[in-house]
């Protein structure tokens, strides 16, 4: 029931995003938690290409916590039959939970793996599911070994109860009194492993036959009015890729990090001819804002211009020292703190970064923002002159690049 | 039937049927919401970004500015800059008037000074420039007021004045290599004719502090500034 708890939550999270807007999200393992705003792992898991399948042909997918709404379900069911059945329970009925129920676990492990080593955080919501997995698994088996030790004993005949009529046939009994228990058939477990896959499977065709069409939905937010660069301000990122896109950024943006890690995992940033604009969401620079929203991304954008040759480097270790560096930006020594961790990982940038050149690129950066009157707000991704819409920016970022970029997904 | 088999059919037949009416209710909603354009939660406007704009851009202003921007050819193709005549014409208010208009640039500005009856920049001079030049973050234009003190001839002194705001320019256009410069910069020199200045200026940031500054000095100047403001 856990499990099921867990996966339906899951799954309402997930399809509450079909409407493409951006929605909070659970991430507890208390059954009932609020949800929470804030950028978490569970957003994290949401958003990243295992969550779903076929997030090519329908928008966002169908997500996986839907197969197991249906398998926790079908479960539940089964684990109150051999409840209430007790001794009548056919013997394969302990064995069939006993193998059936390792195959949730098996997913949980597997996602487990992916979540460690792709995603590089544990979602609470997807923990609960892995428990409840882990906990099927070992009652299933428990209750599989504990049945198998039970000695089948030795039929024999007894007399019919007494006043029955006449020529009432001997009944047969085990050793103990009791009627012997039924082995059951292999048609059974068939059956039993067909009910298990439709409970899995019924759910997710009704979710494919009802999810709306996004044909027309998705047709990009705007396009570039000028992506003319003079001074050539912008970096060019050439991962080997053909499809030219501007992508927008701030080092510091826990979303565009979040945005990076899809397009890596997809295998999409390698398809990529990027041009980088940077858009830090700082007021130490950004006259678009009043205050700092990510404290320090002035500097380190200054950082990966001044890396120009290896500025997807610098701002891939920005992403991964995030917290760290927007932490040591909020501290006592502010920027000095985070022009002092750029400076251990990238020595010698310095004088680039206090050059009056560089703030003048920069400044070149967020005038592009200027010019194209876009929104003050990052990731934001231009495929050609097409900016993708942010709704499409997440779960259903495979469906829009299918349909704004075939060549993409190809 | 066997009773345990009832009612382990019965709560999977229920369990998946409440799946099934949760999966399509959810659905349903997500698509009500997508094609009426309802939103499940507020969410804050995201603001678009734009040149800057701050609390000096008065009506009045930029007003002034705008019909300085527009005559003075930064706007248009065919003239380049303003001279006294236009000036006065064109911003319509008292000498007064006008130099408080820049107040607000005390800050974000400076005063460049130059030598009795010259245009050149002295390396203090030019320092500044760059200095305020790269503090442009998102000003659109950046303003040459070139003035001269009351030394010599009306003729010399608007030509004079004429020259220390291309002087300023010319310098920036060297250190920087702006290609439009020419969309960006608005000069005005004032001669002596206009909106001279009094020696409460010798305190703004002048180009040559700590050394000696009077009502003649502080007129000796371009004060140049960024001006944040959408015109």
């Amino acid at each position: 029931m856990l499990g099921l708890y867990f996966a339906a939550t899951s799954t309402a999270d997930y399809v509450k995003h079909l409407d493409r807007q951006v929605h909070d999200v659970h991430c507890s393992f208390v059954p009932g938690a609020p949800v929470e705003e804030a950028e978490n792992a569970c957003r994290a898991a949401l958003y990243s290409p295992y969550s779903a399948v076929f997030r090519e042909q329908i928008w966002g997918g169908i997500p996986i916590s839907l197969f197991a709404v249906g398998a926790f379900s079908f479960f539940i069911a089964f684990s109150l039959y051999l409840l209430m059945a007790g001794d009548q329970a056919p013997r394969r009925a302990h064995r069939f939970l006993g193998m059936a129920g390792l195959t949730p676990l098996a997913v949980s492990i597997l996602m487990a793996v992916i979540s460690a080593t792709k995603l590089g955080a544990f979602c609470k919501t997807c923990t609960g599911i892995y428990v409840a997995s882990g906990l099927l698994a070992l009652g299933g088996v428990a209750g599989w070994v504990i049945d198998s030790r039970i000695p089948a004993g030795m039929p024999r005949q007894a007399p019919p109860p007494p006043g029955s009529p006449p020529g009432t046939p001997n009944t047969v009994v085990m050793d103990d009194g009791r009627p012997p228990r039924p082995l059951g058939t292999t048609t059974q477990m068939a059956v039993w492993l067909l009910a298990l896959g439709l409970f899995a499977l019924i759910p997710a065709g009704v979710y494919y036959q009802s999810v709306p069409s996004f044909a027309k939905q998705v047709t990009g937010c705007g396009k570039i009015v000028s992506a003319e660069d003079p001074k050539k301000s912008f970096l060019h990122i050439n991962t080997g890729g053909r499809e030219p896109v501007h992508m927008v950024v701030d080092p510091l943006c826990p979303t565009c990090k979040a945005f990076h890690q899809r397009l890596v995992s997809d295998g999409l940033l390698k398809k990529l001819d990027i041009t980088l604009v940077l858009f830090p969401l700082d007021s130490e620079c950004n006259w678009n804002l009043t205050t700092p929203l990510h404290p320090g991304a002035c500097a380190v954008a200054k950082a990966v211009l001044c890396e120009e040759q290896r500025a997807l480097q610098v701002l891939e270790w920005a992403y991964e020292e995030q917290d760290n560096l927007i932490a040591a930006a909020k501290g006592r020594d502010g920027n000095k703190a985070v022009l002092a961790a750029i400076g251990r990982r990238w020595q010698g940038l310095d004088a680039c970064i206090n050059d009056n050149k560089t703030t003048l690129r920069l400044d070149d950066h967020i005038r592009f923002a200027t010019t194209n009157k876009l929104p003050v707000s990052t990731p934001q991704l231009f495929l050609g002159d097409t900016r993708l819409c942010d709704e499409d920016i997440d779960i259903g970022l495979p469906y829009a690049l299918s349909k704004l970029a075939p060549s993409l997904v190809k | 039937m066997n009773p345990a088999v009832l009612a382990g059919g019965a709560v999977g037949a229920l369990l998946l049927g409440a799946s099934v009416f949760g999966v399509r209710s959810e659905v349903s909603q997500a698509k009500e919401r997508l094609e009426k354009g309802l939103t499940l939660e507020e969410k804050p406007k995201v603001a678009t970004a734009d040149d800057a704009e701050v609390g000096y851009c008065t009506p009045k202003f930029k007003e002034v500015l705008a019909r300085v921007l527009h005559a003075c050819g930064l706007v248009g193709e065919n003239r380049r800059g303003c001279a006294p005549q236009d000036i006065q014409r064109l911003a319509n208010i008292s000498d007064d008037e006008f130099n408080q208009l820049f107040t607000p640039l005390k800050e974000r500005g400076g005063v460049i000074m130059f030598d009795d009856g010259s245009e050149k920049l002295d390396e203090d001079a030019q320092k500044l420039i760059e200095k305020l030049w790269v503090e442009r973050k998102g000003a659109r234009y950046f303003f040459i007021v070139a003035r001269a003190s009351k030394t010599g001839t009306r003729q010399f002194n608007q030509a004079l004045s004429h020259k220390r705001a291309n002087s300023v320019k010319f310098h920036v256009d060297e250190k920087f290599k702006e290609k439009e410069l020419d969309k960006m910069v608005g000069t005005m020199w004032l001669g002596y004719d206009y909106a001279q200045l009094g020696e409460e200026y010798c305190k703004w940031n002048i180009s040559r502090g700590g050394k000696p500054c009077d009502a003649q000095a502080i007129n000796r100047t371009a004060f140049v500034s960024w001006v944040d403001c959408r015109l």
